[in-house]
């Protein structure tokens, strides 16, 4: 459900005040002194690391929360400060020097998520809709619920720099009914998450239509395993779910193999009925061999468009090319494109092997587990940054969906979506002739469509003063040091800043205000504004007390990904492992009085769950130590840990396990009053917790396992899979089949529901696969299965007992 | 023997061989034949069409290595030794087993004495049937482009249904349509602006078998698998008709926008280089055109002619004689390199321009040059000129063959006494050396025989001739002594099979030093046209004044040579009737536009001396002295008149065929009347019957023509009447002052504008003052 109000119509808090506003421009109703009395923040809960085990339903608890005095807000809105769902800091109570926080040793960062779904609809935001934006003269933040008005509501002075300015003339008159506003109803002085509209000076240029160019791979590859098939069926049915409300989305489609094939489309009503495949071979520089009809508007073609996706799969059906000019095709497309800007959407199975980028097969299977490895998740060939960077200027933005069932250097490609705000999407081995493949493409690749993703987007975060944003992580291009560049704005990912003290902050509270301007794909120029106020302490016991460890985590999560391309997987292992020992050791030395504890491993009850984050960050599939994961499964990985939301990315690091054989009643039925699916409780990833004659469901977002246990009950597989005996049980990718039978249904329910990415509050496409796996069965898969089970010992890492073992001697001596 | 007799016997040698020597008795010595200033040479149409001629359906009989002369009518055969003696290497050759019922009385047809020009058809089949690649510019006015495809789409039914037809068309860039694909309209594209190696071509249209490059599995029943994957683009019309007209139908202007101030980028170049690059890799020497259709000149990438800004002009022969010229050197080089190609891997390549403005040809000309292709120049291809005389390219034989041949080559032969100097016409050399080649050079010399790639009915060669220096006549042999020549022309026929022409000539050799008979034998209208192709020759790397001195020194030295006159008395000037015309041809082919460059422009130049090196003796003469009729009340029909100013009279209409142009004038009475509209008019039926007679006779003219010419009706006065004015002998113009006294050097005294009296005056003069 959504927390915020959908629409501006007056509300009762609204009304409450309204009284008192005839006199516009007084005073507020009830705006108090800044710097009151500091409030009681978050208390500090000590607990034993080693002595009380782990509660996985820690892991979903909100972060600790914001304590702001009372009044700090100019209205009494309930949604003054921003939400979790879209920023986070690691720290709600913020040190006020440097060096506290640097005694600390905790990380000062936010995590921002600036859209929680795919489409708006889905979690509006209040819109300011009068083009009438105040905003601070001096340091051009947005005026928010925690600026002040003075000079009988005149002037407003500003949260972050503390300069006075006029009060905008239109602010409280509206022009559509030409009468007197309610200011203090106005959303950007009640909502901390707000979208303005923006006049002309935003916009460098007239807002652009969207665009969409596809890359489709029709090399042998490609082709034979349903690849184009599949894509351009499923483009030619989700044609109505690209966003088109303002009928101008233009779409274009460059095949690819050794040779580009452009395709001029005409116009329904031309002439000229036919579409052409225009062939060039010419990889030097790549040219456009006609100037018009390559990039056509939908609305205006889509019959000849419709046609064309049914034909594309038939021009190619005999191909026999093993070549790609993948590199060269990029290139081709960012031509035609870049006058407009927009997506280029790569379709691929192969492995750039000519023209532009050119890539060569270096995996090689005996590095694997070594310290060369890293070399592998670095970038073959240049081209890949400097192109990427060149799309970035011209706004083009590009996603990778990558099928190759060998090789295919994932690590090169996906810096094309890390510097242009696009993705990296993953389907290794992919076949279409499995339908559980052909399911999972086309309902992402729909999905992927459907996003209203923004254009020309920046994403810029300001501060209180004193603050200063000093490193961005995430898929974006940092053009200067404070602002980050995206062709196109995604909706399913999210941003980490660190953020630098460089100044003593004397103020009770301090504001980080992030704004992304962007155009909608509805050609409207708009800026969505997050302002998240967090209070100030001079504490460190403050501090560990409000520190947020998903967020934390989410920020190593970036530093490990970082590390890993730049020295390594075993630094970035390294790294993890003495940032927690630091961590604790800080917390022994500085706040629990340097003493032992009866032997225990003291932390705070809000970061219990950090160790295990750190171990499942270590044994994650990106990082884990082991020779037997293909490089470009873990440069996969790498792209989805430096980029997934974070309540994925939680999910991804430490997976979600449900007991299902034994289920609680109410688990995978629809709750009377909301709904919702009711979900099992989440159990520890821990063989131990694994009764044989279980069934379980093993998730981390990505992918999932159906976990049969070896004695399982023939009544449990006939319910469930409608089979008679284990023995016809096929393990592997799969559907679990629709029976006339209620535990069959709850089952079903619960797979589908932890699927589900609006109730994690999240944006996603990503439609896991469904593994069935017998304890008994195939060893591969079981292996794979149990690599899940973060706190189990493995192969090459350490149980979670062994790990905080491991971290009590450390911090011990 | 009287002129008339010989005349009347070359002309049946012409009939029945092709052929017209310039002198029709061999010197004997070489220094006899130095003194005969006009070489010996022959000007032969190896397919001269010969109805009547029985095709042979077998193989020839040929001498002995190194010889291989094919046996005929002069070989000696001794029916009961069973044996052949040939007659250019004295060798004798045993009769092959089939030969044995030979008698006296039963011989076969090619010993038989009519038998001089025979024909074979070989057992060699061609590689694959002819194949027509259009390559079509697409930079043009939307009623041009229309009717250039219309006249295209209708050509389709003129191809045979086997022939292999493809399209490249381009403008900006270059478009290879690939008619063999079923699923859309599909065309690969190439940069306009990139010069293109052939490999690359090669790789980029698929056409290489390696390397992953795109390879369409064969769908059975389509295309000989031999054809390999060219055969996507290049397809048997009956296949792929329905796909190429719906493709021509389709096509468009080019699509890039040109700016007011800029020509249309045209990549000529490139789309020629990747016409040849297609057909070379798959169908190396099998026969085909690659035929140009230009609307204007090439204005990007290789082989640009001039640059796309309007304000920059075509090069014009001022430009060039001024060495003004950014682009025309590099695109020389291009399409030279290009034409070197093509003949080598054995196409053709016609160029059609349709465009008022020139078009490149000076730069493209050696394309055609080389290949034996077409040049036809035309002001658009909205225009019957172009239509028709494209659809004549496509004339069968009653047989409903197509009347072209491909991969064509002439080898001669000599006996020894004769060595080959040369060829001059639409060939290149195949470099090849033997005992016949001789030591001098005229036009494409160092080799007996030559690759012409495209070859029709009317294409003839001057093939040029030296007595070689040591060889005295042979004694042995009883009556006159004779020199031989044999020509052999391999050639695919479009029926499908390779065929074998032969030409066997022999001719008396000069008795003693000063035999008369030399000089009777003297044919003054192959010499003419024979003499103008070497001018013409030289004038392409000579500059103009000295190829024009060299006419003169030529004509001086001949008439000083053959000429009955007492030493410096140009009043006993008398030259045997068998001259008397060669002065005239002279002094107008240094008026017309083979050497006269300058009223025209170079594209023009270029048109006219690709059409004077493919033609036969009669119509050449026709070009370089044009016919005049005239046609007036006094008599029935047209009268030839003399090319003559004063041939223009008020009450007469003149009929000008200069070849490339068929005028008709009408003397201002007779266009005074015809604008009063007399011939409508009852009681003026032979007016109007005056009015017509010409217009018929122009009609008749144009029959046959290729290229159809440009058709002109004019009357005095009237702007277009200039063409005529052009072409007629300044007799009532010039004044005799303006002549002479400026140079003293004997060769350089003629200008330009001077009549035929001054001409032959000054000839006159010079020839008996004996300083040459
Ligand atoms: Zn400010
Ligand atoms: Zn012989």
């Amino acid at each position: 459900p959504s927390h915020h109000a959908p629409s501006l119509s007056p509300r009762l808090d609204g009304i409450q005040h309204g009284m008192n506003n005839m006199n516009i421009g007084g005073q507020p109703p009830h705006q108090g002194q800044q710097m009151q009395q500091r409030p009681q923040l978050n208390q500090l809960y000590p607990t034993d690391l080693l002595n009380a085990p782990l509660n996985v339903a820690e892991l979903d608890l909100p972060p600790p929360p914001i304590i702001l005095p009372p009044n700090s807000s100019v209205t009494p809105s309930p949604h003054a400060n921003c939400p979790p769902k879209h920023v986070r800091s690691t720290l709600n109570a913020v040190p006020t020097t440097h060096s506290l926080l640097k005694k600390s040793r905790l990380p000062f960062a936010l995590v921002i998520q600036p859209y929680s779904s795919l489409h708006d609809d889905e979690d509006p935001v209040p819109v300011v809709p009068d083009q009438v934006i105040a905003r601070c003269r001096r340091c051009r933040s947005y005026i928010n619920p925690f600026a002040t008005f003075l000079d009988q509501g005149h002037r407003w002075r500003c949260n972050m720099c503390n300069l006075t300015n006029d009060v905008p003339q239109a602010f409280d008159w509206d022009a559509a009914t030409q009468k007197q506003l309610d200011r203090w109803a106005r959303p950007e002085l009640n909502y901390s998450v707000v979208e303005f509209i923006a006049p002309q000076e935003y916009m460098v240029r007239p807002p652009q239509p969207l665009v969409y160019l596809f890359l489709f791979d029709v090399s042998y590859a490609s082709v034979t395993s349903g690849l184009l098939a599949t894509g351009a069926r499923c483009i030619l049915e989700s044609l109505d779910r690209i966003p088109n409300a303002d009928r101008r989305t233009r779409l274009g489609f460059l095949a690819v193999d050794s040779s580009l094939h452009y395709f001029a489309i005409p116009r329904d009503d031309s002439e000229v009925g036919e579409t052409s495949m225009l062939v060039v071979s010419d990889l030097d520089e790549p040219f456009l061999p006609t100037p018009a009809d390559l990039l056509v508007t939908l609305t205006e073609c889509r019959e000849n468009i419709e046609t064309f996706l049914g034909k594309l799969q038939e021009m190619f059906q005999n191909t026999q090319n093993g070549g790609s000019c993948m590199g060269s095709a990029l290139r081709a497309g960012h031509k035609l494109i870049s006058p407009v800007g927009g997506k280029l959407t790569v379709l691929t199975a192969s492995l750039p092997n000519m023209g532009h980028g050119k890539l060569d097969m270096r995996e090689d299977k005996k590095i694997l587990g070594t310290s060369k490895e890293g070399s592998l998740l670095q970038t073959g060939n240049s081209f890949y940054k400097s192109f990427a960077v060149e799309c970035s200027k011209n706004q083009v933005s590009i996603d990778m969906f990558l099928f190759s069932s060998q090789y295919q250097d994932v690590a090169s490609l996906s810096n094309l979506p890390r510097y242009t705000g696009g993705q990296t999407y993953f389907y290794p081995g992919w076949n279409a002739a499995r339908s559980e493949d052909a399911i999972k493409f086309a309902r992402e690749f729909s999905d992927y469509l459907s996003a209203e993703i923004g254009l020309e987007a920046v994403l810029r975060v300001r501060a209180t003063t004193g603050l200063r944003m000093n490193t961005f992580y995430g898929n974006f291009f940092n053009r200067s040091s404070d602002l980050c560049a995206f062709p196109a704005f995604p909706r399913d990912q999210s941003y980490v800043v660190e953020v630098a003290i460089d100044e003593s902050l004397n103020k009770g509270v301090i504001c980080l205000q992030s704004a992304v301007l962007h155009t909608t794909c509805n050609g409207e120029r708009r800026i969505r504004v997050m302002t998240l106020a967090l209070p100030t302490t001079q504490s460190l016991a403050d501090m560990y007390a409000s520190a947020d460890q998903a967020a934390i985590a989410t920020f190593y999560s970036h530093k490990a990904v970082e590390r890993a391309l730049g020295s390594g997987l075993e630094p970035a292992r390294d790294a993890l492992q003495s940032k927690l020992v630091e961590l604790l050791q800080t917390y022994r030395k500085e706040l629990a009085g340097g003493n032992m504890g009866g032997g225990g491993l003291q932390f705070p009850a809000n970061l219990r769950c950090l160790p295990v984050l750190f171990l499942g960050l270590i044994k994650n599939i990106a990082l884990r130590k082991s020779a037997q994961i293909p490089s470009d499964m873990r440069s996969a990985a790498l792209c989805q840990l430096s980029t997934l939301p974070l309540p994925l990315l939680m999910q991804f690091i430490y997976p979600k396990m449900y007991s299902l054989h034994d289920m609680p009643d109410d688990a995978g039925l629809a709750d009377e009053q909301s709904g919702e699916i009711g979900m099992p409780p989440p159990i520890n990833l821990s063989s131990a917790c694994l009764v044989p004659y279980g069934l379980y469901l093993i998730d981390d977002g990505q992918t999932q396992f159906l976990w049969v246990g070896r004695d399982a009950v023939p009544q449990l597989l006939d319910d469930v899979f409608g089979l008679p005996d284990k023995s016809q049980l096929k393990v592997g990718k799969q559907t679990v089949p629709v029976l006339e039978n209620d535990f069959n249904e709850r089952v079903r329910a619960v797979i589908e529901r932890s699927r589900d990415h609006r109730g994690k509050g999240v944006g996603s496409i990503i439609v896991p696969h469904l593994y069935v796996v017998r304890e008994d069965g195939e060893p591969g898969m079981r292996l794979w299965a149990t690599t899940l089970l973060v706190e189990d010992r493995a192969d090459q890492g350490v149980s979670l007992k062994q790990w905080l073992g491991m971290m009590g001697e450390k911090v011990a001596q | 023997m009287e002129h008339e007799t010989l005349k009347e016997q070359w002309s049946e040698v012409e009939d029945r061989d092709g052929i017209r020597l310039s002198w029709n008795t061999f010197p004997s010595s070489r220094m006899e034949a130095n003194r005969l200033v006009v070489p010996i040479g022959a000007l032969y149409t190896p397919l001269k069409e010969k109805p009547d001629t029985p095709l042979l359906q077998y193989e020839p009989l040929t001498c002995k290595q190194p010889c291989r002369a094919v046996l005929n009518p002069f070989a000696t055969v001794d029916t009961r030794a069973k044996l052949w003696i040939c007659p250019f290497c004295l060798s004798r050759n045993t009769l092959p087993s089939h030969y044995k019922d030979i008698t006296q009385d039963a011989i076969p047809p090619e010993l038989h004495p009519q038998s001089t020009t025979i024909e074979y058809r070989l057992a060699r089949p061609a590689p694959s049937p002819p194949i027509f690649l259009y390559v079509v510019d697409t930079c043009q006015e939307e009623d041009s482009l229309k009717a250039l495809k219309d006249s295209l789409v209708m050509s389709l039914s003129l191809l045979p249904p086997a022939a292999l037809v493809g399209l490249i068309t381009y403008g900006t860039m270059a478009q290879v349509h690939e008619l063999g694909y079923g699923e859309c309209a599909k065309s690969y594209v190439f940069r306009g602006s990139k010069d293109y190696a052939a490999k690359q071509v090669q790789e980029m249209l698929g056409l290489t078998s390696s390397g992953g490059r795109p390879n369409v599995p064969q769908q059975p029943g389509r295309t000989p698998a031999s054809m390999g994957p060219a055969a996507r683009f290049l397809l048997p019309v009956q296949q792929c008709e329905f796909h190429l007209t719906n493709a021509l139908e389709q096509l468009q202007r080019d699509p890039w926008p040109v700016a007011n101030d800029k020509r249309s980028l045209r990549c000529t170049g490139v789309a020629l280089s990747v016409a040849i690059g297609l057909m070379e890799t798959s169908f190396l020497n099998a026969g085909g055109r690659i035929m140009l259709f230009a609307g204007g000149p090439a204005t990007e990438g290789p082989g640009l002619v001039v640059g796309p800004e309007l304000r920059e002009p075509i090069r014009s022969h001022h430009d060039i004689d001024r060495d003004n010229i950014k682009y025309y050197k590099k695109a020389l080089k291009f399409y030279d390199n290009l034409a070197k190609r093509t003949a080598h891997n054995g196409h053709i390549v016609d160029i059609f321009a349709g465009c008022l403005d020139q078009v490149g040809l000076l730069e493209m000309k050696g394309l055609p040059n080389s290949t034996g292709g077409h040049m036809i120049l035309t002001d658009s291809f909205t225009s019957s000129q172009f239509r028709q005389s494209f659809v004549r390219v496509f004339d069968k034989d009653t047989n409903d063959n197509l009347i072209m041949g491909f991969n064509a080559s002439l080898e001669v032969l000599t006996t020894k006494e004769l060595k080959i100097t040369g060829l001059i016409g639409h060939a290149v050399s195949l470099n090849k050396k033997s005992g016949s080649v001789g030591e001098t050079e005229c036009g494409i010399g160092n080799t007996c025989s030559w690759k012409m790639c495209g070859i029709d009915p009317t294409a003839s060669f001057g093939v040029y001739f030296e007595i070689a220096s040591q060889g005295a006549p042979s004694q042995h042999q009883q009556g006159p002594q004779k020199g031989m020549l044999q020509f052999l022309t391999y050639y695919q026929h479009s029926s499908g099979q390779f065929h074998l022409r032969v030409t066997t000539v022999a001719r008396n050799l000069s008795g003693p030093t000063g035999d008369p008979a030399i000089a009777q034998s003297f044919d003054q209208e192959a010499a003419a046209v024979l003499m103008s192709r070497i001018a013409v020759f030289r004038a392409e790397v000579d500059d103009g004044p000295d190829v024009l001195r060299w006419v003169d020194r030529m004509l001086i030295r001949l008439c000083s040579r053959f000429a009955e006159y007492r030493k410096d008395d140009p009043s006993s000037f008398r030259l045997e009737k068998n001259f008397t015309l060669y002065p005239q041809f002279m002094f107008h082919l240094r008026r017309s536009q083979f050497l006269q460059v300058f009223n025209n422009s170079p594209d023009e130049t270029a048109f006219y001396r690709h059409v004077l090196n493919h033609e036969y003796v009669g119509d050449s003469l026709v070009m370089i002295q044009p016919t005049l009729d005239s046609y007036t009340f006094e008599q029935d029909g047209g009268v030839p008149v003399l090319l003559d100013s004063a041939s223009i009279q008020p009450t007469h209409i003149l009929l000008l065929d200069t070849f490339f142009q068929i005028l008709i004038f009408h003397g201002e009475t007779m266009a005074e009347w015809r604008k009063a509209g007399y011939q409508e008019q009852e009681g003026y039926e032979n007016f109007k019957a005056i009015l017509d007679q010409p217009r018929e006779d122009a009609r008749e003219l144009v029959q046959d023509r290729f290229p159809l010419p440009r058709f002109i009706i004019c009357d005095a006065n009237g702007s277009q009447a200039r063409f005529l004015l052009s072409k007629l002998n300044p007799s009532t113009t010039h004044t005799t002052s303006t002549y002479g006294g400026t140079s003293r050097s004997a060769q350089t005294i003629f200008t330009d504008d001077v009549s035929l009296q001054t001409f032959m005056d000054h000839l006159m003069k010079l020839a008996v003052s004996g300083t040459s």
